[in-house]
């Protein structure tokens, strides 16, 4: 079993770079997401840890050796493609064994350990079936199930849920994290569904232009956004963002004056910024309040009601224009051009400089006490 | 409770309306001079010209009288070596040179494509004329070609000698329309998904494997569609032969195929006269022929083979 390396890894279509060095270290038995809209270079990095594709420059290592110029069948990869790629003249048991057969394993070694994954896989019955008798959700199974049968050290999925209906994706998103589970093998899963990425990732790479914005756990990721783009990217819908200026440094917070006029607080780390600096503040749609009295508050007219029964989307605009959305609750009486006041906890609040390089935040995520809550809306109400 | 329709339904005349252009066009110069074909073959001419109908008489002097059978049995085999030799050599050679353009390593793919294709483009005529001054003994460059890479003790009037006429006329018509399987095949294999071939490559086979195993079972179908295309040509085959040997198909009738054999019955050709009804019973074995095989492979090639769902 296997831990992958990634140093420095380049790769480029004659002039035009899409890789720009990437760097990635991932821990045998770890379920690895790599996540980024698309174009951004995620499908193409796992292709050249497949050997689908040459590596420009860098090194790949799988285990303890350095696999750069081995062939995919010898790297000890296997992968799950988007479109299933199964072998539409051969049966489901056929499509299983083909790798193992060109391996030249025996036949009794290929029946068992076929049989076995099929097992697994719950699709024992339909061995003797062509592909295309197949619903979607059977093929699905069948490629992981191709993928089990040589044992892989790691595994590779390429999008392998966005051929499936909503229904289905849900289902076999809960299997694969079971089967993660049961396998402890290593898991490089491309996607460029957050919901996918935060709920199988052990740790999400979260790419963007050919480069890798940032590594971490789902909730780091979350809490933690190291630059504007992961903000905006990870949580839906996504983060709402208010240009401002530093107004004041103080402790354990900065103040910042935004472009609606508002002047708020934010516990983050000050760093090297000056006073008048420009500053993006940014603030998700479930921890801005529909209440005027959480801290900040910011008015706007409302645009849009979205109600989804058990939460609604209000999108406001601000006096300057700018839009932002906030998570009100399911009973929420708010209607579309009303005037109305909503609010966020300074503590709740990321704030990103001028290269778009986050703050450190030195309250998010281990608020746990309500006498700390407490504290921090009081200092939120402090600034008015 | 059914009700008496009120209305009665009408003939639909816009159908036959719609449907008389095209059926117009097909009766009259395909099922017409068809159907009229297979009936003049029964027929025979005396000296004056008179038609008279002598039921199946011509195909008896035809298959039984040695004078007729031998020429023949003689085109039906030559015919047959003349498929063989495009069904081994041109149709390999297009499904090789195929997988080689569809290979995302070759470079200037669309120029060689473009080249091999070319010669299809031609006159057979041309094609005919050429080959007969390139490998002529006394003018063509074969020879000094063969020579000067010092082969030159091989070479031979190829197209002169019995032995080899057919053979080498054969592999001319190969050179010529190579391009067609190739592009068919090329088509098919470019509908292969990407994703099918990396599924194979991950699955650690060599590309070989890769070809045998996966790509050639889904062009299956296109090869035997390409099979029954060499297959109806060849036996209508004509014009090459006639372009390079005259109707006599010479030497001493070594390449006479059924379309020359054709040719001399109704035609006629120096001492032999033609006739209009033995040509016709001529005409009508090649269809029989031709029809005989295009079924076999519908009804027993083709319902074998499944076309895949890619």
């Amino acid at each position: 079993m296997a831990d992958v390396k990634l140093s420095n890894i380049k790769k480029s279509y004659g002039d035009t770079p899409v890789l720009h060095g990437i760097d990635l270290d991932i821990k045998h038995g770890e379920f690895v997401v790599l996540v980024g809209a698309s174009g951004c270079g995620k499908s193409t990095l796992l292709r050249l840890i497949a050997g689908l594709e040459d590596i420009s420059s860098g090194e790949l290592h799988i285990g303890d050796q350095q696999v750069n110029a081995l062939a995919p069948a010898q790297r000890g990869i296997a992968m799950v493609f988007q479109s299933y790629a199964l072998y539409p003249h051969m049966t489901v048991f056929k499509n299983m064994s083909y790798g193992l057969k060109i391996a030249g394993k025996g036949k009794d070694f290929i029946d068992a350990k076929v049989r076995e994954a099929a097992r697994i896989l719950h699709i024992d019955h339909l061995l003797e079936r062509l592909p295309r008798e197949l619903s979607g959700g059977q093929r699905q199974r069948v490629a992981i199930g191709r993928a089990i049968v040589r044992d892989p050290n790691v595994f590779l999925f390429d999008e392998p849920l966005s051929n499936l209906d909503a229904a289905l994706r849900v289902k076999t998103r809960v299997e694969i994290g079971k089967l993660h589970k049961e396998l402890g093998a290593t898991i490089i899963y491309v996607t460029h569904d957050q919901v996918e990425a935060m709920t199988l990732g052990d740790k999400i790479v979260v790419m963007n232009q050919g480069r890798v914005e940032q590594c971490g756990s789902p909730l780091e990721l979350y809490q933690h956004p190291a630059t504007r783009f992961v903000g905006g990217f990870i949580g839906s819908p996504k983060m709402n963002f208010i240009d401002g200026k530093v107004a004041a440094l103080g402790g354990d917070h900065i103040e910042i004056q935004l472009s609606n006029g508002c002047r708020s607080r934010a516990c983050v780390e000050a760093g090297d910024l000056k006073v008048g600096d420009p500053v993006t503040l940014g603030v998700r749609p479930e921890h801005i309040d529909e209440r005027s009295d959480a801290g900040t508050m910011l008015s706007g007219d409302v645009t849009l009601v979205e109600r989804l029964g058990e939460a609604s989307f209000i999108y406001l605009t601000l006096s300057d224009g700018t839009e932002i959305v906030v998570r009100g609750s399911g009973e929420s009486t708010v209607t579309t051009s009303e005037h109305i006041k909503v609010s966020f906890a300074p503590h709740n609040a990321h704030v990103f400089d001028s290269n778009d390089r986050a703050l450190r935040r030195l309250k998010a995520g281990n608020v746990h006490s309500t006498a700390e809550l407490a504290q921090l809306k009081a200092v939120g109400q402090e600034a008015f | 409770m059914s009700q008496p329709s009120s209305i009665q339904r009408r003939f639909p005349w816009h159908i036959l309306f719609f449907l008389a252009p095209g059926l117009l066009i097909y009766v009259t110069f395909s099922v017409y001079p068809l159907l009229d074909t297979l009936w003049l073959g029964l027929f025979q001419e005396d000296e004056t010209g008179q038609r008279f109908f002598a039921g199946i008489s011509n195909y008896k002097t035809l298959l039984l009288d040695a004078a007729w059978s031998e020429p023949f049995w003689n085109a039906l085999w030559n015919n047959t070596k003349f498929f063989l030799i495009h069904m081994l050599v041109q149709n390999p050679i297009g499904l090789f040179l195929a997988a080689l353009l569809s290979s995302p390593r070759l470079r200037l793919s669309n120029t060689y494509r473009t080249l091999i294709f070319m010669p299809t483009m031609l006159s057979v005529v041309i094609i005919g004329f050429v080959w007969q001054l390139l490998l002529s003994p006394i003018w063509g460059i074969s020879e000094g070609f063969l020579y000067s890479i010092g082969l030159g003790q091989y070479f031979d009037a190829w197209l002169g000698k019995e032995s080899s006429a057919l053979i080498t006329l054969a592999l001319i018509s190969v050179w010529q329309f190579v391009g067609i399987p190739m592009m068919l095949i090329y088509a098919a294999m470019l509908s292969i998904p990407d994703d099918l071939i990396d599924a194979s490559v991950v699955d650690g086979s060599s590309a070989w494997q890769t070809f045998w195993h996966v790509k050639l079972p889904l062009i299956l179908p296109t090869i035997g569609m390409v099979s029954i295309l060499t297959f109806v040509a060849n036996f209508n085959a004509f014009e090459l032969i006639y372009a390079v040997k005259g109707a006599l198909a010479g030497p001493n009738f070594s390449t006479d195929i059924m379309g020359t054999l054709f040719y001399r019955t109704f035609f006629g050709f120096q001492l032999q006269s033609g006739s209009i009804t033995m040509g016709a019973a001529v005409a009508t074995l090649m269809f029989l022929i031709i029809l005989v095989g295009v079924m076999l492979y519908l009804f027993v090639v083709q319902r074998r083979m499944k076309r895949f769902q890619l």
